[in-house]
């Protein structure tokens, strides 16, 4: 298996920048997600580790080499399409077959590895039907199959499950993350889904506009998104985002926007203090705030506004003035339009933003090292 | 209403033509125009007609000649190096293989009349007698040659036109998913591109046949079907026995039922294309039923 | 599974492979194109040139060659502008024609029910792809029945006719892309079948118009079998019977002329061309598959 290194990594068509100055790591048998909405330059920059597409500038290794010069067929990279791209002339044996005939290997072994790999993935019963016989997730296999029948270093899968519905799409996860357990070979997935990218892989890269946000294990996107559009991208339903204003009243810190007012707790002295501006972001998910009937500290009083079932739990939307802001509370608490209740956030879960956009932690962080 | 001039235009120059001149090979018509009915004389004429076996063999050799050699497999080549180089070049190729198609037919014959010119006033023997060599009369010694020539670079276009649409609307996934896996260019030909356009390549070598058997219009304008009838097809003796000054004779009988057997042809093909290409999918009924 | 080694450089290989199969791709391209530049480029140069030594070199410019704008070649011939004129009648006429007839027929057939409908549907779509060059002997004694020989009203009629199967096949392709909901709704709003169709599909297949408008143009402009086969008559020729008239009396001789006439003829075309070539390229191609 080999590990990948991509430096300073840009693409341009002609004026559009696909990719701008991607630097990421992919350790040896690790599964990573290239996570964003479309047009990120997630495939992109896939299409340039298969080398289907050459990099304007910028370096791409595996296992320390430099492979930029190296031809597609010689990076020794399976490839799974979104749209799976079986040959529809060939039936599934020959599709799978296809990269070892041109590879010229011996047709005894070309048959030995294709109902190993077939057995793998559990389709050898498929292998005598045209793709065009078969279910999605069927096809979804036999693309699969044909990346790894050739035994590769490397596995990118480009969206493979976004064709599938949504039940054969939670098996498939599992199946696949199973798959490249036992092959051990480093996997790097392109999806615009971000439950996909959160529970398949080990570490995710959020992209947006061809800039790489965020590179982290899933929990660290989730606790501690560097950027507003981290933030804003990750998580269902999505954070409550709202811009603020700084102010000082009796020695404490609030945040300010329309009637929503909220006391800020000490801890957030020190790395406020330090910013001079005072217009902010304040990023709130729905799930790190508590509803009490009783007046807390730090809490605010919302009045409901519209609720949404959910199944396993209630969101619910406070109106503060023209600011909306939604809560996920659990079904035990009863509530209709109009009931009051004090909203607290967990203080230690709120997430600040400056004009820029970068969180407030970020900020405080960079100016220590 | 609206159809009325579509449906009497359609019976004037399509039905009517088509049982006149299925009649018309009945009878001994000349520039009289008197209707005498002959029977089947004017085909015992035609399997008594010392040219007619030698034109068949002309119709045979240039209608699958220049399918073969310029209507398909210089179409498909054209289309496959357009398609494979950059795409402004490759569009401007097509543009240029295109232009003859659109070209008044005078213009076109004009170019290869002097290009072809038994003078030292035409292209090639300008360059003949520029390496010091005599000028060939090219027409009269090559009539094969330059018939297919002429036809093929006109006919190459449709193909090519075809193919190379086919060719675009081939996902690029499965070429790229093919050079992943190491295919060269000419195995993604071999292995994608050419099995996946195999119904456009029937199309085009079920279509052409049939135009290639019925056209003659550049023929008439190049080699005239001469020398002595050495270029002379199906459609265009029937053409110059009925219209031809040199014969001076205006056979429309005879022709007539020379035409009736492309006429023929022309029905049993047109129908078959019918059923092969599933037209019949064009034909979903409408889904207002209101007038 | 042993390790493999990443090999640096193979691409270099793949793509000096790449690079040599480009450039030949580009010159047997260029070779096979050569006979088609040359000869257009033929029309340019031999248009203004006296005599071309080894057939290509020009020796000198003149003008003498474009005489014919002001004074025939020959006193039986009529004057070029009448023949231009008719040139461009002929074109126009069956443009007209060709694209009323089968941008209305087309709409009946593709969105209105009626008996007899998948036979008329069935007969366009067969008689497209029909011959119909074999018909040129009993259209000539139709015409002589209708008393149009020697008329330019007899080509126009034959011409449009003859294309009409191909306008209904490539405009029904568009009328069939209109969601019919569109047509639906203009109907719950109030219009007619008549109103919907002027009002409101028309407007939505213009570029089919266009497309086939182009196309008959192109073919009336052209013309040429039937011209010099139903019209004799000098007064009603058209550019195509000029030129047949120069190849016919100066066979292998006066080529500046021919160069000069031709050039002539093919400005409009040249030009329609270039304007119009992906137009073009687009309805050679779906009139052939169907309009789309």
């Amino acid at each position: 298996m080999a590990s990948i290194k991509l430096e300073q990594l840009t693409k341009r068509f002609g004026k559009v920048v696909a990719v701008n100055n991607l630097n990421l790591e992919v350790k040896d048998g690790e599964f990573i997600a290239l996570l964003g909405p479309s047009g990120c330059g997630k495939t992109t920059t896939l299409l340039m580790i298969a080398g289907i597409y050459r990099p304007t500038q910028g370096k791409i290794y595996f296992d320390d080499v430099l492979v930029n010069d190296v031809a597609p067929k010689d990076r020794y990279v399976g490839l799974v399409f979104q749209s799976y791209a079986l040959y529809p002339h060939m039936k599934v044996y020959d599709n799978i077959a296809f990269p070892l005939k041109l590879a010229k290997v011996p047709r005894k072994e070309i048959d030995r590895k294709v109902y190993e790999v077939a057995k793998l993935t559990k389709i050898e019963e498929l292998l005598d039907r045209m793709p065009g016989q078969l279910s999605g997730g069927q096809q979804q296999r036999v693309a699969l199959c044909r990346a790894l029948v050739k035994e590769p270093e490397i596995l990118l899968l480009d969206e493979p499950l976004s064709n599938l519905d949504a039940r054969l799409r939670i098996e498939t996860r599992a199946e696949i993350k199973r798959l490249q357990r036992e092959l051990g070979i480093t996997t790097i997935l392109v999806t615009h889904d971000q439950v996909e990218a959160l529970t398949m892989s080990e570490r995710v890269a959020v992209m947006h506009a061809g800039v790489l946000q965020q590179y982290g294990p899933p929990d660290e996107l989730y606790d501690r998104p560097r950027n507003l559009f981290v933030a804003s991208f990750i998580g269902d339903p999505p954070m409550n985002l709202i811009p603020v204003e700084l102010e000082r009243t009796d020695g404490r810190l609030r945040l300010v926007a329309d009637s929503f007012v909220l006391p800020l707790a000490e801890e957030w002295e020190n790395m406020l203090g330090q910013i001079p501006e005072a217009s902010f972001t304040l990023g709130v998910r729905p799930e790190d705030v508590r509803i009490s009937t009783e007046e807390k500290a730090n809490a605010l009083l919302g009045e409901v506004f519209l609720t949404e079932p959910l199944g396993g739990g209630t969101l619910v939307h406070f109106m503060f003035g023209e600011i909306s802001f939604r809560v996920l509370a659990s079904r035990e608490i009863k509530m209709d339009v109009g009931d009051k209740f004090w909203l607290v956030p967990d203080q230690s879960k709120l997430h600040i933003f400056t004009k820029d956009g970068l969180s407030v932690r970020e900020v405080g962080r960079r100016d220590a090292q | 209403m609206f159809l009325l001039p579509g449906i009497l235009l359609i019976f004037l120059f399509f039905l009517a033509p088509v049982v006149i001149t299925a009649v018309m090979g009945f009878t001994n018509m000349d520039y009289r125009f008197q209707w005498n009915f002959v029977g089947f004389g004017n085909f015992f004429r035609m399997s008594d007609d010392f040219l007619v076996p030698k034109i068949l063999v002309n119709t045979l050799v240039y209608t699958f000649g220049t399918l073969a050699i310029f209507n398909v497999t210089f179409g498909l080549i054209l289309a496959l190096l357009t398609t494979s180089i950059s795409e402004r070049v490759g569009l401007f190729f097509r543009a240029l293989w295109l232009l003859p198609r659109f070209t008044p037919p005078v213009v076109y014959a004009a170019i290869w009349l002097w290009i072809l010119s038994p003078t030292r006033n035409g292209l090639l023997n300008g360059l003949r007698v520029a390496m010091g060599l005599n000028p060939i009369a090219w027409i009269s010694e090559y009539p094969w040659g330059v018939i297919i020539v002429t036809n093929g670079i006109i006919g190459a276009s449709m193909g090519m036109l075809i193919f190379a649409s086919a060719i675009k609307a081939i996902p690029r996934d499965y070429l790229w998913a093919a050079r992943v896996d190491g295919a060269s260019w000419f195995q993604e030909v071999r292995h994608i591109v050419l099995p996946l356009i195999r119904w456009p390549l029937m199309f085009i070598t079920a279509y052409q046949t049939l135009s290639l058997l019925t056209s003659y219009e550049y023929i008439l304008l190049i080699t005239q079907g001469g020398p002595f009838h050495a270029s002379e097809v199906w459609s265009l003796y029937a053409y110059n026995k009925a219209f031809s000054a040199y014969a001076g004779t205006y056979e429309f009988g005879y022709a007539a039922a020379l035409a009736t057997v492309l006429v023929l042809i022309g029905t049993v093909a047109s129908i078959a294309y019918w059923k092969m290409f599933r037209f019949r999918e064009m034909m979903a009924p409408p889904r207002i039923e209101v007038s | 599974m042993a390790q493999r080694k990443f090999t640096p450089g193979s691409l270099e290989r793949e793509r000096r492979k790449q690079r040599i199969l480009r450039v030949s791709m580009y010159l047997f391209l260029i070779a096979a194109s050569l006979p088609i530049v040359i000869g257009y480029l033929w029309l340019f140069v031999g248009a203004f040139t006296g005599n071309l030594v080894y057939g290509l070199v020009p020796q000198s410019f003149t003008v003498e060659n474009w005489s014919f704008l002001w004074d025939p070649p020959s006193p039986a011939w009529p004057d070029i502008w009448r023949t231009f004129f008719n040139t461009f009648f002929l074109a126009a006429g069956v443009t007209l024609i060709m694209v009323v007839v089968s941008t209305s027929a087309a709409y009946v057939v593709s969105r209105m029910y009626f008996p007899g409908r998948s036979m008329i549907l069935a007969s366009t779509l067969i008689l497209h792809a029909f011959p119909a060059i074999t018909l040129l002997i009993a259209l000539y004694y139709i015409l002589r029945t209708l008393g149009l020989l020697d008329s330019l009203w007899g080509v126009i009629l034959v011409r449009a006719g003859l294309m009409v199967p191909f306008g209904i096949w490539v405009m029904k392709g568009f009328f069939d892309d209109i969601p019919w909901d569109i047509e639906m709704s203009a109907l719950i709003d109030g219009a007619t079948r008549f109103q919907t169709f002027w009002k409101v599909m028309l407007p939505l297949v213009k570029p089919g118009i266009a497309a086939i408008a182009v196309f008959a143009f192109m073919a009336g402009w052209a013309e040429y079998i039937f011209l010099v086969t139903f019209v004799r008559d000098p007064n009603s020729w058209t550019l195509s019977s000029y030129i047949n008239a120069i190849i016919g009396n100066y066979r292998f001789t006066n080529y500046g002329l021919l160069a000069a006439v031709s050039l002539f003829y093919m400005f409009p075309v040249l030009l329609f061309f270039l304007l119009t070539q992906k137009l073009l390229m687009k309805v050679t191609v779906g009139g052939i598959k169907g309009g789309r």
